[in-house]
Order: C-alpha cells, then structure tokens, then sequence
C-alpha cells in the first residue's frame, strides 16, 4: 500500500493542540537543513520532488520516530549520496 | 495535454497503488468527488520524482463528501489530482478506470 | 558522528555542520550566504504578510472578489507575491461565511504559502494534524480551543498539488471602525490556517 508519508485519515495518532510552541525552528540546525536544501535545490542538484521522495522512502518507523527537520536531513544526505556528491561514509564522518 | 473535464463534472479518482512518488493520497483513491476548478497544467510529479519526461497536464481541485472518503461524517475534502488520475465517472457509479 | 557528546541534538547539530562543511569544500554552498539568504527569506515571508491580505479584503470589496478569483494577481496591490519560495506558487483563497468554514491541510508532506504565512508551525508538519483532520476536522478544531457552530458546514483543503491555500477569516463583530492596520493586527497565523476564529 501507500507510503509511510501518506497518513491523511489514518487513525491512532494524538491529539493536535494547542500548542504552546508553534516556532518554525526550534534550533539553529534545522534553520541551516532548510536553507541549505534551498539552495540544493536552487542549484538544481536535484527537485522538490525528489527531495519528497526521498522523504517517503524513509524506513516506517525511522519516519515516525524523526522530527520533520530530522526527515528533511536524511532527504538532503540520501540524495547527495545518491546523486554521487558525497559518499556514505563521507556523510558518516569515516 | 488538453482538459478532459469541466467544473461540476463528477470524476472517479484512479485506484493506482504505485510503489513510486505519486500525490494521490491513500484515502482519495477510488472515490467519486465533484470538480471545482481547473488549476492549470503542471508536468506529473511521480515521473518527475523518476527524472522522467514530464509534459505538462491539468491539475483539478475535486470534493469530495467524507461519506464518500470514510463513510461517514457531514464535511467535505477537497483534493487537488492530476488529470492522469481522474475517470469520467457516470451515474450509475461505474467510472471504472 | 555516534560518539558526540550532548545527546541526540547536539548530535545530529553536528552532522548537519559536518555535511554543510564538506558541500562548503566543493563549492557548492557558502555558509555565509546561506546565512545571508535564509535572514532575507525570514524577513519576507511571515504572518504579517497573510494578515495584510485578510484586512485589505475585509475592507475592499473589489479587492477581496480578484482575491478569491485570481489571488497571485491580487497579492500585488500590497506588493507581495507567491514568489517567497523556490519558485512563485499558485494561491487559492477560500473564504469563510456563516455557513461554510474553511481549513487547510497537506496530508502527504506540509505544503503551506509560505510567502504569506513565513514556515509553517510545527504541528501542522505533524502526522497527528495531517491525519486526523481530513478526517474528524471539528475534533481538530476543538481541540485548537475552537467551538464552531454545529450549524457551519466543514470543507478541508488538502494541498496535493501545486496550490497553496489561505483562509480568508470572518471579520469579527465591533470592528466597523477600525483601519485597515489595526484589523491586521486582529489576524492570526492560525485564523489564516483555519483552525482559530479571528
């Protein structure tokens, strides 16, 4: 069936508000994950649709555990790698 | 691509179940909504996540009753599908696509 | 990067600089301007942008008709555009009567007009909001604290594609005698959404 992504009418999550913090960033690094999948993007490195699906093809559980800006770095890292900008082990650190 | 459906036309939305990108939501496949506007033509996202060729089609925005969508509540949801995804859907509810 | 000290955020910090330092070596991104780019974009698009929209089309009727008809035309009479993203975005204005309330949503990601409403909050990103309201909206819309009239019918806008859409709130009662700057500053971020009442 779908992707883990596509949960509109599934039941069993929680309750939505309200919510105390409604900050787009709550630290520095998901500030820089955002700008810095702009300007991926913006170099034409790869498109805002390839950037979704690296998204969805999260592992299930990984995908629910992960904050958003958490999602959008593995996006960011899987397509540098897969566009053979980084190498995996680069992107590890090794 | 030209248009194939006008507002106020009742659409059968596609039951494809890709195992690529697509932007047709789990819970709006297969369901008979009402076309409320045209929004224009953009090229098909699950090829453009493939880095296929894409040429542009229309995009409609489509309602549908939640009785339709989860069999009950009294709302409505629109949801906006590439024309690739939408069959004329007759009366008699066989919009087969 | 496991061996960082701090717990999983100061972790993942870590990684995210360690790759930005290493797109920086081959030239494919300046952190500076990253920095630069990223201060201009925030200054550009945030709530105060949606809320001029709704005053303005409280107070003008001709404006308001082109903003439900052609919104992206519209925007620039108050000199703002659709354009605050990678690349300028259609936007589709749905108004709120007596009886019909509008709310919006993007089930399969968290497509939002970020021009107009600056990035969006974090639970609208989230799996419970994006699941449930298509759903059961007037429990969502409860649980914001927000009691609609039974009487008022639901519509739920679900972004799937390439429009971004904004609620145009009702304009509250008693507010006949203010300008179109104070009526802006009565907007919300979440009113805009569609999941507050103005």
């Amino acid at each position: 069936m779908s992707r883990i992504n596509d949960v509109g009418g599934m039941q069993g999550f929680p309750e939505v508000g309200p919510q105390a913090d409604e900050a787009p960033f709550h630290s520095d690094w998901e500030a820089h994950v955002f700008a810095l999948n702009r300007a991926l993007i913006g170099h034409g490195l790869y498109s805002l649709d390839e950037f979704r699906d690296a998204i969805e093809r999260m592992p299930p559980a990984r995908y629910l555990e992960s904050s958003y800006y958490e999602k959008w770095f593995h996006a960011v890292t899987t397509l540098l790698v897969e566009k053979g900008v980084l190498t995996a082990a680069e992107v590890a650190g090794d | 691509m030209t248009e194939r459906f006008a507002p106020g036309e009742r659409v059968r939305t596609s039951r494809v179940d890709p195992s690529h990108h697509t932007r047709l939501p789990r819970y709006a496949r297969g369901a008979v909504g009402t076309v409320v506007e045209i929004q224009g033509s953009y090229p098909l996202p699950d090829d453009r996540a493939r880095g296929v060729a894409s040429e542009p089609e229309p995009v409609y925005t489509v309602r549908f009753t939640a009785r339709e969508l989860f069999g009950g509540g009294e709302h409505s949801v629109t949801v906006d599908v590439w024309q690739t995804h939408l069959r004329r859907c007759d009366d008699a509810g066989n919009g087969n696509p | 990067m496991s061996g960082e000290h701090g717990g999983p955020a100061a972790s993942i910090a870590a990684e995210v600089r360690h790759v930005e330092t290493l797109l920086e070596q081959r030239g494919l991104v300046n952190s500076a301007e990253l920095d630069t780019a990223l201060q201009a974009f925030l200054a550009r698009a945030n709530p105060a942008n949606g809320a001029r929209v709704a005053a303005r089309a409280w107070l003008d009727a001709d404006f308001r008709a082109r903003l439900l008809t052609d919104a992206n035309e519209s925007l620039a009479d108050l000199g703002l555009s659709m354009g605050g993203g990678l690349q300028e975005q259609r936007l589709k204005v749905v108004q709120n009567t007596e009886d019909v309330h509008n709310v919006i949503v993007c089930t399969l990601c968290s497509c939002y007009p970020i021009a107009l409403l600056g990035p969006s909050p974090t639970w609208y990103k989230s799996e419970a909001y994006r699941s449930r309201v298509v759903r059961e909206p007037r429990a969502v819309l409860a649980e914001f604290g927000f009691a609609l009239d039974p009487a008022t019918a639901i519509t739920v806008w679900d972004a799937s594609a390439e429009s971004r859409y904004l609620v145009l709130p009702r304009r509250p009662a008693g507010t006949e005698n203010l300008d179109e700057h104070e009526l802006a500053a009565l907007v919300t971020r979440n009113g805009l959404i569609g999941v507050a009442a103005i």
